[in-house]
C-alpha cells in the first residue's frame, strides 16, 4: 500500500474516532447523567435556570433531537457562556489551551534530551552500574504519582535551594503580555518583554520537568534496547571492522536507527503529557487546561468538565494522527498495512 | 474417572511450576523484591480488610484498628504536626491523627479497587479482543473502532468526567476506571487471539465439531491468559496510581477514610511547612507499592520468554 492512500485510511480511521469521541460525550452528558439540567445548573441549582437550561439544550425533546443539537453545537464550536466565568467556553479554552500547550512543549524537549541521552548511556554501557543506576532511576520516577514528583521537586529546588519559583505562570505583578500565540513565555519573546519573558521562563522550568521525569522513561528504556538490539545487527560488526571510531558507530549508525521507532513513541507520550498535565497544574498553579478543569471539577463547572474532557480528547486523537504520520514518513522499511 | 485423572495432572504441574518461580526469584533479586512489596502490602491489606469488614458487621469499628499502633480516627491537637520519630513513624497530621495507622488503614481501598478495575477491563476487554481477533474481518474492524475511540480519551480525565455524570465515590471511580482500562486489554488478547488462534490444536478442536463460543472460552482463553498475567501485575500498579489521582483531586472515598491520595492533598495544604511528611510520606508509600507490582510484573515477563513456563 502507498504513502497515500496509507495516510487517507488514517484519516478516515481519525474522523471515525472523532465522531465516536463526541459520541461518547453525548452518551456521558445525555444520557448517563441522571438529570443533565440540573447537573449544569451547578452545585445550588434555581428553578428558574434549570428550566432556562432545559430549554436551551432542548433537553425535552427525544435523544436523537438531543444528539442532532449536540453535534451541531460541537461543530460550530458552540459550548455555551460558562457559568461560572460568565464568558463563552470556547474564550476560555482560547486562553487557558496554550499555556498547557506551552508547558507539555516545554516537557517534551526535556523528554527527548533526557530520554535519548540515558537511553544511549544505558545501552553503551550495558550491564553495569551506570546502566543499573539509570533503570533503577527511570523505574522509581515512572512509578511516582505524578504529584508525588511535583511536590519532591518544589521542595528541594524552590523550597529548599531557593533556586526557582514553586507556583504559578510568572511574577504576577508584571503585566502579561498581549496574546499572540497565548503561550505566555513566547509570546513574551516576540514582543521582546524580556523581565517578563525571563520570570515566566523560570517558572516553566519546574511543572516542565516534573512532567518529563514522569514519561522519559519510556523513551529512555526505548532507546536503550534498540540499540542494544541493533548493535548485535551486521551492520554494526561492518562498520566496526571498518575501523570507524567508536563514537562514529554509537551516534551516526547505532543512535540514529534507533531514533525511528522512539519518534513515534514520542509523539504518543505527547498525548499522554496532555492528560498528564491536569495535576502537574493544579500542584504548581500554572493556570492553563488542566488547571481549569481541575478548578471546573471542585466547583461542579459541568459544561466546561465536559468542552475540557473533549477538547484534551481531540488533541490526544491528532497526537495518535501525527504519530502514525511519522512512522510511515520516517522509515521507508515499513510497510503499511 | 478421566476428567480425576486430568485435574490432578494439572495442579501437579501448577505446584511444580510455582516451585521452579520460586527458584527462580531467587536468582533474580530485583524480582525478589517486587514479590516481597507485593504480599506484604496485598497480605496486609487483605488481614485489615477482613477486619474493617468485621467491625461494620459486629458494630464495633475499633476492630478495625486493634493492629494499629493507634486509633487512625483519633484527633489530638496536642499531637498535631509531630515529625517522623519512633513514637509516630510517619509523623502526625494537622488533627494530631497517627500518619503510619492512616496509611496502613487505607491500604485495603487501593487494592480492592485495583483488583476490581483490572479484573472487570480483563473481562471486557477479553471478550471484545477475543471474538475480534477470532472472528477477523467486520467484526475485528467494529470491535477495534470502539476500542480506538475510547483509547483516545485521556484515562484519568475521562473517568472524571464520568464521576462528575455519575456521581463521586469509590464504586463511581472504579466504574470509570474500568471505562478507560479494557480497551488496552481488548487489544493484547486481540493480538494474542490472532498469535494462538493458526495453531493445529484449533484446528483439530474445529475438526471436532467445537462450537466457536466453545473455541474462545476452552482453547483460546486459557491459552492467551499467560503473557497476560504479567501485564496485569504491572497494571495493578497503575490502576493504583491512577486512582491516587482521582483521590488527591477529591473524587475518591469521603473523608475521614483514610485514603492514600487524598492523605496527599490534604497534606498539601500544609506543604512544605509546618509539615512537609504529611503530603510526602503516603506519595511515597504508593511508589513504593507501585515499583513492588512492577518488578514483580517484569521477573514475570522475563520468567515466561525465558521458557520458564512451557505453555
Amino acid at each position: 500500500m502507498g504513502l497515500a492512500s496509507f495516510l487517507i485510511r488514517r484519516s478516515i480511521n481519525m474522523v471515525i474516532t472523532v465522531l465516536g469521541v463526541i459520541f461518547i460525550m453525548f452518551i456521558i452528558t445525555h444520557v448517563i447523567t441522571p438529570n443533565p439540567a440540573v447537573a449544569w445548573a451547578g452545585p445550588h441549582p434555581v428553578p428558574s435556570i434549570v428550566e432556562a437550561i432545559t430549554k436551551e439544550y432542548h433537553l425535552n425533546d427525544p435523544i436523537y433531537v438531543q444528539f442532532y443539537y449536540f453535534l451541531l453545537a460541537v461543530f460550530q464550536g458552540d459550548w455555551g457562556e460558562d457559568p461560572m466565568y460568565h464568558q463563552p467556553i470556547i474564550q476560555l479554552i482560547d486562553t487557558y489551551f496554550p499555556r498547557t500547550l506551552e508547558l507539555t512543549i516545554a516537557a517534551m524537549i526535556v523528554i527527548i534530551v533526557l530520554g535519548i541521552l540515558t537511553g544511549a548511556i544505558a545501552a553503551v554501557r550495558k550491564n553495569t552500574p551506570t546502566d543499573y543506576t539509570i533503570r533503577a532511576f527511570y523505574l522509581v520516577t515512572w512509578s511516582m504519582p505524578p504529584f508525588l514528583v511535583a511536590m519532591l521537586l518544589q521542595l528541594a529546588i524552590a523550597y529548599g535551594l531557593r533556586l526557582l519559583p514553586a507556583t504559578g505562570l510568572a511574577n504576577p505583578l508584571l503585566p502579561m503580555p498581549k496574546p499572540i500565540t497565548g503561550m505566555p513565555t513566547i509570546d513574551a519573546l516576540i514582543e521582546g518583554d524580556w523581565p517578563f519573558f525571563w520570570s515566566s521562563l523560570r517558572h516553566l522550568i519546574l511543572p516542565a520537568t516534573a512532567l518529563a521525569l514522569v514519561a522519559f522513561g519510556i523513551i529512555s528504556r526505548l532507546i536503550r534496547n534498540s540499540m542494544i538490539d541493533i548493535a548485535s545487527k551486521p551492520f554494526i560488526r561492518t562498520a566496526i571492522m571498518k575501523g570507524l571510531r567508536e563514537r562514529d558507530v554509537v551516534f551516526k549508525h547505532m543512535l540514529r536507527n534507533a531514533l525511528i521507532p522512539a519518534i513515534t513513541v514520542l509523539a504518543l507520550t505527547f498525548a499522554s503529557l496532555l492528560a498528564g498535565a491536569v495535576v502537574i497544574e493544579d500542584v504548581f498553579s500554572w493556570t492553563g487546561m488542566g488547571w481549569l478543569l481541575t478548578q471546573a471539577l471542585y466547583q461542579q463547572d459541568y459544561p466546561l468538565v465536559m468542552a475540557g474532557t473533549f477538547i484534551v480528547a481531540i488533541g490526544i486523537v491528532v497526537a495518535n494522527l501525527v504519530a502514525d504520520i511519522l512512522y510511515a514518513v520516517v522509515d521507508p522499511r515499513i510497510k503499511l498495512e | 474417572m478421566h476428567m480425576a485423572v486430568q485435574t490432578t495432572i494439572v495442579s501437579e504441574r501448577r505446584v511444580s511450576s510455582l516451585r521452579l518461580f520460586m527458584t527462580y526469584m531467587l536468582h533474580n533479586p530485583p524480582t525478589l523484591i517486587g514479590f516481597i512489596i507485593t504480599v506484604a502490602f496485598y497480605g496486609w491489606a487483605i488481614i485489615e480488610g477482613v477486619l474493617q469488614l468485621l467491625g461494620m458487621v459486629l458494630h464495633n469499628p475499633a476492630i478495625g484498628w486493634a493492629l494499629l499502633p493507634y486509633n487512625p480516627f483519633a484527633v489530638n491537637y496536642a499531637a498535631a504536626f509531630q515529625p517522623p520519630s519512633l513514637k509516630h513513624i510517619f509523623g502526625t497530621d494537622n488533627l494530631g491523627r497517627d500518619l503510619f495507622s492512616e496509611i496502613l488503614y487505607g491500604a485495603p481501598t487501593e487494592v480492592l479497587i485495583s483488583i476490581l478495575v483490572v479484573g472487570s477491563a480483563i473481562l471486557i476487554g477479553g471478550f471484545i479482543g477475543m471474538i475480534s481477533g477470532y472472528f477477523g474481518k467486520y467484526v475485528d474492524e467494529a470491535g477495534m473502532r470502539v476500542t480506538d475511540m475510547f483509547l483516545a480519551f485521556p484515562a484519568i480525565i475521562l473517568a472524571l468526567a464520568v464521576e462528575a455524570a455519575i456521581g463521586r465515590g469509590a464504586i463511581n471511580a472504579a466504574i470509570a476506571l474500568v471505562v478507560v482500562w479494557w480497551p488496552t486489554y481488548a487489544r493484547l488478547f486481540r493480538a494474542e487471539t490472532l498469535r494462538v488462534k493458526t495453531q493445529y490444536f484449533i484446528d483439530a478442536a474445529k475438526l471436532s465439531g467445537t462450537g466457536s463460543a466453545g473455541i474462545i472460552f476452552r482453547h483460546i482463553f486459557p491459552n492467551v491468559l499467560t503473557p497476560i498475567i504479567s501485564y496485569a501485575t504491572i497494571d495493578l500498579g497503575n490502576v493504583i496510581l491512577a486512582y491516587s489521582i482521582i483521590s488527591f483531586l477529591g473524587f475518591g472515598v469521603p473523608p475521614p477514610y483514610p485514603e492514600w491520595g487524598r492523605l496527599v492533598s490534604e497534606g498539601f495544604q500544609y506543604f512544605p511547612a509546618p509539615a512537609w511528611w504529611y503530603a510526602i510520606i503516603p506519595g511515597v508509600v504508593i511508589t513504593i507499592v507501585v515499583i513492588g507490582l512492577a518488578l514483580l510484573g517484569d521477573g514475570i515477563s522475563e520468567y515466561i520468554t525465558s521458557g520458564g513456563i512451557t505453555a
